[in-house]
């Protein structure tokens, strides 16, 4: 049975998201309802993700289809870019980077410790993540003027 | 000032195009990048006024990175602004005690970039 995952768990990462479209991709994101991974989530075409240790376990992945992560890093990067690249895939990564590490920082705030791993980047038509039984997935979807987007809070507490 | 080299550091190439944009907005186009700390080494030069370097990256990380340059006689006060994600009070004390001059935690905007620059160069830059 999955571990129950609280509410200061999944806000962090949320907030982090929104904080960093707007502050580096000058992108306002409005937020979905978070809901249980059902396996039936759209598809995408580019994930970054980033491994979780200490008191929350786990990873958090940003996932998006092509276009939207090329605008959102072209934004970023004050230059266009439209077709999945080394660039697109560096951009990715150090969103999930910057996604996760403000998440540490307002968990650490309340006492919650979390480490962060790099970001792992992985491409492909269809790509889905599964998890271990015993962790908890939470799928934020959000919106944005450039498309939808979401991530993937994948926790198991201690 | 402006006309001093800057050294970006950061393994993230798009991190380093943002500070890069960042520092051509407020008027520095002297800019030197490097991937990691190794290679930002050997691309210090005696125009080297400021470094903005990233904390974890490949090969060298930042805070060691920063060591090597401390350690160098030339280099003992140029000013050093790291920029991470690592915002523990903990993390900002080492780095500082380790020579770094000003800290910045991603994400952040040209505003701030702007502040700590004024901070550790003792000058006032455009808006």
């Amino acid at each position: 049975m999955p571990t129950a995952i609280k509410a200061d768990h999944i806000n962090p990462f949320i907030h982090s998201t929104l904080n960093v479209l707007e502050t580096m991709a000058f992108t306002k994101a409005q937020i979905g309802k978070p809901h249980l991974k059902t396996g039936e989530e759209p598809v995408c075409d580019i994930s970054g993700s980033i491994g979780l240790t200490g008191e929350a376990a786990g990873s958090v992945t940003v996932n998006f289809v092509k276009g939207v992560a090329c605008q959102i890093v072209s934004r970023m990067r004050g230059e266009e870019h439209t077709e999945i690249d080394a660039t697109i895939k560096d951009g990715v990564g150090e969103i999930a980077n910057m996604v996760a590490g403000g998440a540490k920082g307002e968990m650490e705030a309340k006492n919650m410790n979390l480490n962060i791993a790099l970001p792992t980047v992985t491409l492909g038509h269809e790509l889905t993540h599964s998890h271990p039984h015993d962790v908890t997935c939470v799928v934020v979807p959000f919106t944005t003027d450039t498309g939808s987007f979401t991530i993937e809070v994948a926790l198991k507490t201690s | 000032m402006p006309s001093m080299n800057v050294l970006v550091v950061d393994d993230s190439s798009t991190m380093r195009r943002i500070i890069i944009n960042s520092l051509g907005k407020l008027h520095f186009g002297n800019v030197t990048e490097a991937a990691d700390g190794r290679e930002a080494l050997g691309k210090l030069t005696p125009e080297t006024g400021l470094i903005v370097t990233d904390w974890n990256m490949p090969e060298m990380n930042g805070l060691d990175f920063v060591k090597n340059v401390r350690a160098n006689p030339g280099y003992k006060q140029v000013p050093i602004i790291m920029v991470t994600t690592e915002a523990g009070k903990a993390e900002i004390v080492e780095a500082v005690k380790n020579g770094v001059s000003n800290y910045i935690i991603k994400p952040f905007t040209i505003d701030v970039l702007r502040e700590k620059i004024q901070a550790v160069l003792g000058v006032e830059l455009g808006s």
